[in-house]
């Protein structure tokens, strides 16, 4: 096994297909991700006024609005048609609308009509601009409440007191800073490694198992068929565990992502799941003994792998079929690990469950793979 | 002429007749079109679990407890004598937030004081953070509203007055266009355009990674190709971006003429595209491979989920050059927003130019292989 284990690696070593599949496309990969999402939250998004009012306190809103990090007033817009136009377009995200009469209500007591139009097609775009002009207006019109309850004689304290009566204390719990682009991170490189260990682990077999190669000479050389795949699978593993190793440390030292739990139940998950993830590609290729159909099998698990873990539309959220489905792709489970053990805080015996089904996995696809083997072993071994 | 029909036909062969390219430009598009929407077709997350902390124990709390309960965003599942208790409540998942009603709530609300609560929500989860917030913050801030406006009334205030004291204006929200905040709606119009791509890009590279030499000159061959794409993806582009979504009952503003003059330029740059992608790649396997595992990358790319603002410039250079970037956001516009045609242009202008761009590329590589 040791003897193929290292053939293994002195073919990556000479066939640069498989080497930049293991090597240079996951961690080209790994940058482009961290790339993305490095900025951190979107500043400066397009917002346009509707101000039919032209007031001091219109033009003190606009420059609320637009003294908000995530907003930008872009421009005045002359009508809501043309707002609207222009949010259709993507010249702006949202609109806010200043109606005729605003001061002149506001003074009369007459609760004027402040309305924020925002695109929700993006949706993660359109709840931001919605915050931050929500907020914006708020602190525009609280200035405003103050200063008419003063005029009325109230002590300042007293105002300040009453105008709220009960205060909501929010708190973010284990994600105070509200850092979902490291959180997104966190999870998207397991989902791109397990797309690319599923697909390089069946390519590498498919070198030696292939149609028209020779896998009875690995055979002989690791004393068995399933010493040879293991000393195929192993050298990759490794490559992986330190290529995940490696955006982990990029992850949670550089890009400063909390890790607030166990190291050696991160350590183990992340054994279990890259071991899992090949043996579903090694799965994929000894059922099919093609590469081809062995990759579309992979492509149709892994690549839609990203929505059945919950990172946007929750997984308890999700049918029971769905969820199911989730439940038997490994990523679910390990992405699942880190976020409890990076971010949440969990305590072991909750946590313990995601590394129980990992194993689970790895068990059932290894032997579903070695029946496999079984049935290939006598044809290997007496040879086409 | 009669190069450009048999490399249209060669072309159509080589897609007909590999049983793996038929597997992944038709089985796949079928496959992907149940499993990738399968995860959202709940749409909308309701009654939240919450869970309760009331320490103290007052009509008031338990007022206050029934309307955030009552509320559709959450419902109060469980009740936890402490902090402690309810927090793992939420790490097992069983749980996405907790509301903390302190002791001596009620007492400092007949004082007049403020009295605050408290909301934990988990922050882990984009998506429950924003519905608890939603859920618990609107009866909070009603039941504030009224608190103080009987105070001001018991104070001699006229009702009318004492409302306009409390809020001086009403903030209206009104979300343009996928109203109800549906999750399906909302990802699944990018991800249909992502997967044409995808697919398209993976067939047709297999596709010209095995095509054996063919005849004529190089400007004929590539123009029969793409005559095949066109011809092929007429069928399947308003199949994929007009009736699937139709199917899944997702809303439909777009003009289905828009539709298909964006399609065009999109088919024809993505189809040439895997041209180029066949030749920097060369083995089938290879190919098959690395378009997998950029579909992810290419999503978050086009600035539909992930604000184009917050992507850093060089980067988002290098987006432009894949066309879903332009396709997405354009197709999203037509279908989603009910854009039309002109207020379209500068993404027809982008995908066209992609075109222009790819062809000089393919024409290139096709005169070097023959060489």
């Amino acid at each position: 096994m040791l003897a193929v284990m290292l053939r293994e690696f002195r073919l990556i070593l000479r066939r640069p297909a498989l080497a930049g599949l293991v090597v240079v496309l996951p961690l080209v990969m790994l940058l482009a991700l961290a790339g993305i999402f490095r900025a951190g939250i979107p500043t400066g998004m397009a917002l346009v006024v509707v101000d039919l009012d032209r007031s001091e306190l219109s033009r003190s809103v606009t420059r609320m609005l637009d003294a908000a990090p995530e907003l930008r007033v872009r421009e005045q817009a002359l009508s809501l048609s043309e707002a609207r136009a222009l949010i259709v377009a993507g010249h702006a995200r949202g609109a806010v609308y200043l109606p005729p009469g605003l001061e002149r209500d506001i003074m009369r007591g007459a609760r004027p009509e402040i309305v924020t139009f925002y695109d929700n097609q993006h949706m993660s775009a359109g709840s931001m601009i919605a915050r931050g002009a929500r907020n914006a207006i708020d602190t525009a019109l609280a200035g405003l409440r103050l200063s008419i309850r003063q005029d009325q004689g109230e002590a300042s304290v007293q105002a300040q007191v009453s105008s709220q009566p009960i205060p909501l204390q929010a708190h973010a719990l284990f994600n105070p800073a509200f850092d979902y682009v490291h959180f997104l991170l966190a999870a998207l490189v397991p989902t791109v490694l397990q797309i690319i260990a599923a697909a390089a682990t069946a390519y590498a077999i498919s070198l030696d198992f292939g149609p028209g190669r020779h896998p009875q000479v690995l055979a002989r050389m690791a004393g068995g068929v399933l010493p040879a795949m293991l000393g195929k699978i192993l050298p990759y593993t490794l490559i992986f565990l330190l290529i995940l190793g490696l955006s982990d440390i990029a992850l949670y030292g550089w890009l400063g992502v909390p890790l607030r739990g166990s190291l050696v139940l991160m350590a183990a998950g992340a054994v279990l799941f890259i071991l899992s993830v090949q043996l579903i590609g090694a799965l994929a290729f000894v059922i099919t003994r093609d590469m081809g159909r062995a990759a579309s099998i992979i492509a149709v698990i892994t690549a839609p792998a990203f929505g059945f873990m919950g990172l946007g539309f929750p997984r308890e959220a999700m049918s029971q079929l769905a969820q199911s489905w989730g439940a038997v792709i490994p990523g679910t489970w390990y992405v699942q690990l880190r976020i409890d053990q990076s971010l949440r805080a969990t305590p072991l015996d909750i946590s313990l469950w995601s590394v129980v089904w990992l194993g689970c996995i790895v068990l059932v696809l290894g032997v579903l793979v070695l029946i496999r083997l079984r049935h290939m072993r006598h044809q290997i071994e007496v040879g086409p | 002429m009669t190069h450009i029909l048999s490399a249209l036909r060669a072309e159509l062969r080589g897609i007909f007749a590999d049983r793996q390219v038929r597997l992944i430009i038709l089985a796949a598009l079928v496959i992907y079109a149940v499993v990738y929407p399968f995860p959202y077709r709940a749409e909308l997350l309701r009654e939240v679990p919450v869970v309760l902390v009331d320490l103290d124990r007052s009509t008031s709390s338990a007022e206050l407890a029934r309307r955030v309960d009552a509320s559709e965003a959450v419902t109060l599942t469980h009740d936890a004598s402490d902090m402690i208790q309810a927090t793992r409540l939420v790490q097992e998942r069983r749980a996405y937030g907790v509301l903390v009603i302190p002791e001596g709530f009620e007492r400092s609300l007949l004082r007049g004081n403020q009295s605050p609560v408290a909301l934990y929500s988990d922050a882990s989860y984009f998506l429950m953070y924003q519905r608890v917030m939603q859920g618990a913050a609107v009866p909070l801030r009603q039941m504030g509203a009224e608190v103080e406006m009987g105070r001001l009334i018991a104070q001699g205030t006229a009702p009318d007055v004492a409302l306009a004291q409390v809020s001086p204006a009403e903030q209206v929200e009104v979300p343009l266009f996928n109203p109800a905040a549906g999750y399906a709606t909302y990802v699944l119009p990018a991800a249909f355009v992502l997967i044409l791509q995808q697919t398209m890009l993976m067939g047709l590279a297999l596709v010209a990674t095995r095509r054996a030499q063919g005849h004529g000159h190089p400007v004929w061959r590539v123009l029969g190709r793409m005559g095949a794409w066109v011809l092929l993806y007429a069928l399947l582009l308003p199949m994929y971006l007009i009736v699937l979504p139709t199917f899944y009952g997702l809303p439909n503003l777009g003009n289905p003429v828009v539709v298909l003059m964006l399609g065009l330029p999109f088919v024809l740059a993505t189809g040439l595209l895997a041209q180029c992608v066949a030749a920097l790649f060369r083995h089938g396997a290879v190919v098959q491979v690395v378009l997998l595992a950029l579909g992810l990358p290419f999503f978050f790319l086009s600035g539909f989920a992930w604000p184009v603002e917050a992507i850093p410039a060089h980067l988002n250079v290098i987006a432009q050059i894949i066309p879903s970037t332009p396709a997405i956001d354009g197709f999203v516009r037509v279908s989603q927003m009910g854009a039309s045609l002109s207020e379209l242009q500068f993404r027809l202008w982008h995908l066209w130019g992609l075109v222009g761009v790819f062809i000089c590329i393919a024409l290139w590589l096709e005169m070097k292989q023959r060489s």
